[in-house]
């Protein structure tokens, strides 16, 4: 195989895989019955996936994040604008660093 | 559903966190030329692969002769979530022809899947706004891609800014509302657990679809 070609085959083959992930899910889901319990497990499943995501990225991380997150999920409670807890969260994580050095 | 009016909020909708990505492509593009990618190639692989995290992986991986194989086993594995994303979402997608399902799930990523729950929540049902938060991440994650490529960076500590906190800020954001219902306790309890206890079990990336399907049936546990 040509040098100059793998990296394009690799690139090709990563968006191949990638565009499989995101086409499976409803693909699997449409040999399942829609039953009550179907959709149940589903619903809880699009806010689980979500807090795995954050649990493993709080469990990955030091009391920075812990308390720039927990910053963001107060101002968000009391605020209801994303973009601004998002904005508290890193001025949070920001500080923390700069405090470190 | 799927309608140009969905797509337009949904781009309006996930403009910012657009914004907030900025920085990540940016380091991702000025990381991939150093590992050895033309520029060319580095757009190319932030067009057609648009999934940020499996293509910083895939530069770990970067190295003559590439290994093709543990390089396509890494991108599932990073990527395995779009599956439970996709099947979170299937009562929307398979209500649509099979044309507009493809066009959809396309740009399945991780905010904008979010920011469709959140829609959801507030009783839309318009794919659309998946779309369109797709499609303005996508166009933001290839252009900040592209620039972090030409002109490289010497900045490479995200933490400094704080930026690395954003992404997992915005998630928050999204389910701190639902959180706060009781009956959310339970699955959230469970997906939390079981992705924290997998963490250094399973390879990487795997613990979120472990916490994730615990949450599914949780859920479903205690509604008997």
């Amino acid at each position: 195989m040509s040098a100059d070609l793998a990296p394009w085959i690799a690139i090709a083959l990563a968006a191949a895989v990638t565009f499989g992930t995101r086409t499976l899910g409803p693909v699997l889901m449409a040999r399942v019955p829609s039953t009550k319990r179907v959709q149940r497990f589903l619903d809880c499943l699009s806010t689980s996936v979500i807090v795995a995501i954050v649990a493993g990225f709080l469990a990955r991380g030091t009391p920075r994040e812990a308390v720039a997150l927990a910053a963001g999920a107060a101002a968000m409670l009391l605020l209801r604008k994303p973009l601004l807890s998002m904005a508290i969260a890193m001025a949070v994580a920001a500080l923390w660093s700069a405090c470190q050095s | 559903m799927l309608t140009f009016q969905g797509f337009k909020a949904g781009m309006r909708r996930m403009a910012g966190v657009a914004l907030f990505g900025v920085p990540f492509g940016f380091a991702f593009g000025a990381g991939a030329v150093e590992a050895g990618l033309s520029i060319a190639q580095t757009v190319a692989m932030s067009t057609i692969v648009h999934a940020g995290a499996s293509q910083f992986a895939m530069l770990e991986l970067w190295r003559q002769p590439l290994p093709l194989l543990s390089i396509a086993v890494v991108v599932l594995a990073v990527n395995a979530r779009h599956i439970i994303f996709g099947a979170a979402l299937a009562p929307l997608l398979n209500a649509l022809p099979l044309r507009h399902r493809l066009l959809s799930a396309l740009w399945l990523s991780d905010a904008n899947f979010a920011d469709m729950q959140a829609a959801r929540q507030s009783g839309s049902r318009d794919l659309g706004i998946l779309v369109g938060g797709g499609f303005v991440m996508w166009l933001s994650w290839v252009s900040s891609t592209a620039l972090g490529a030409l002109v490289g960076g010497s900045e490479k500590d995200l933490s400094r800014f704080g930026i690395d906190v954003v992404m997992a800020a915005f998630f928050v954001a999204v389910i701190a509302t639902p959180a706060r219902r009781i009956e959310n306790l339970l699955p959230i309890g469970a997906a939390a657990l079981v992705s924290v206890a997998t963490l250094s079990l399973l390879p990487h990336g795997w613990n979120v679809i472990a916490g994730a399907l615990a949450g599914g049936i949780a859920g479903v546990i205690r509604e008997r």
